[in-house]
């Protein structure tokens, strides 16, 4: 890859956490890091370039590939530009939909999601099993349709740097012509919530109007406190653990499972069992609104 | 390749920085429960739900160990400057020790001072069901 923007974006990142962490410092709030937390998950975005190094030609390639056969060219005209990061933008909103609906591709995106903090260092915790989970798919479509793969990749490259920046409790609210069209982080806040009501909403990478249109959006409420991380909290500093744990979980499930379930093990929601033992997000939501609302 | 490997190691000191200044800014509190309330929010938070019918807090915050009707009991443990919540197994029973109620099943060992008010929280007295 020529250009990528993201290597240019590490300083800017490492300037901005070292500003976040002085500035809770100095407000007392010392609840906000975890020095092993924070190397975690500062450890998750390092391997994570060093993955995107090696497995980065492969999606490029691929995409070229496609880009090929596809009787359509867009060339790299201005105009292509915002339409592309717009589309791109599109294509992540549903690829986050699904690493969050299916838990193949969840058993990679959990890994963003397993920190019990939110801080500017939680946005670096980048996945290392991206490739395996095949996240790379939903980006073929803009390939498909004539887009250059290597304006693609600038394109996503910036959608994941704007969302360094909402990762943070520093920020309460954006003006509110931001907050109606843009993520920010009070809406992505709610994406890292276990709170019942919080869990699979807002799957958004830049523009939030996707979740609005889809209707996963859910505004953040100032009443309830939010508490992040996953259902099952990890409860361990162990990276490695941290990494895999959830596809060791899906190989344990698959080979005890009757025969007729194991595929579902692999494709059906996180929670997810043959049994009705264990509860999917959708489960914990309506025991939450039983509880809060037992006459409806 | 020569950036590339540039970019490897100047990002890996700079993990590094970041989490010696993390350290060395302080963040490394124990967990701490401000009000069996914020114990009893986080136990409903467990997974699979838990209502609590009981909830005792360690006196100084450090845990807390709560009941609901059907006798079963989870524990909240510290973990870092936050807490996980591990339902117990029925067949993992606290006992007092000088004092302190302790809990050491479940690969999360954890003691609680619940100090004189405390309650009968081992096993005899959670088989109300
Ligand atoms: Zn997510
Ligand atoms: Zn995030």
């Amino acid at each position: 890859m020529p250009f990528d923007p993201v290597a240019y974006a590490i300083p800017v990142f490492v300037a901005l956490i070292v500003g976040e962490l002085l500035w809770v410092r100095a407000s007392g709030q010392r609840q906000r890091y975890e020095w092993r937390d924070t190397g975690i998950s500062l450890a998750f975005g390092l391997g994570s370039t060093v993955i995107g190094a090696i497995t980065g030609g492969l999606t490029a390639g691929m995409l070229v590939w496609i880009h090929q056969q596809s009787p359509l060219s867009i060339g790299w005209a201005w105009w292509a530009w915002p339409l592309c990061f717009v589309l791109d933008d599109l294509a992540y909103y549903w690829f986050h939909r699904t690493a969050h609906r299916v838990r193949w591709f969840w058993a990679s995106h959990v890994n963003h999601h397993s920190s019990q903090h939110y801080n500017l260092s939680t946005a670096l915790r980048q996945s290392w099993t991206g490739f395996i989970a095949l996240g790379f798919v939903f980006r073929w479509p803009l390939a498909a349709v004539g887009f250059e793969p290597g304006m693609i990749l600038v394109c996503a490259g910036f959608n994941l740097i704007y969302q360094f920046w909402i990762h943070t409790e520093v920020v309460d609210r954006m003006p509110r012509w931001f907050e109606a069209v843009m993520n920010t982080p009070s809406h992505h806040r709610v994406h890292h919530a276990v709170n019942a009501r919080y869990l699979d909403r807002n799957y958004a990478g830049t523009f939030i109007v996707w979740d609005k249109l889809f209707g996963t959006f859910t505004p953040e409420d100032n009443e309830d406190r939010i508490h992040y991380g996953i259902v099952r909290q990890l409860g361990s500093f162990n990276l490695l653990h941290a990494v895999f744990h959830e596809w060791i979980g899906i190989a344990r499930d698959v080979w005890q499972a009757p025969w007729r379930h194991k595929f579902s093990y692999m494709w059906r929601e996180p929670g997810w069992s043959h049994d009705g033992s264990r509860e999917t997000s959708d489960m914990i939501r309506e025991r939450w609104s039983r509880r809060e609302n037992p006459e409806g | 390749m020569d950036s590339e490997l540039l970019l490897l190691g100047g990002s890996l000191v700079a993990v590094l920085l970041l989490v010696g200044m993390t350290w060395l800014l302080g963040f490394r509190q124990q967990a701490r429960l401000d009000s069996p309330a914020e114990a009893a929010e986080l136990v409903r938070l467990a997974p699979g739900g838990f209502e609590p019918v009981e909830v005792a807090m360690d006196l100084e915050g450090k845990a807390a160990i709560a009941r609901d009707r059907d006798g079963r009991l989870l524990v909240l443990v510290p973990h870092g400057n936050r807490f996980v919540a591990r339902p117990l197994p029925a067949d993992c029973s606290p006992a007092y020790k000088d004092g302190k109620l302790q809990v050491s099943c479940e690969g999360h060992p954890v003691t609680l001072d619940l100090g004189a008010a405390a309650g009968d929280w081992t096993a005899a007295d959670s088989a109300v069901n």
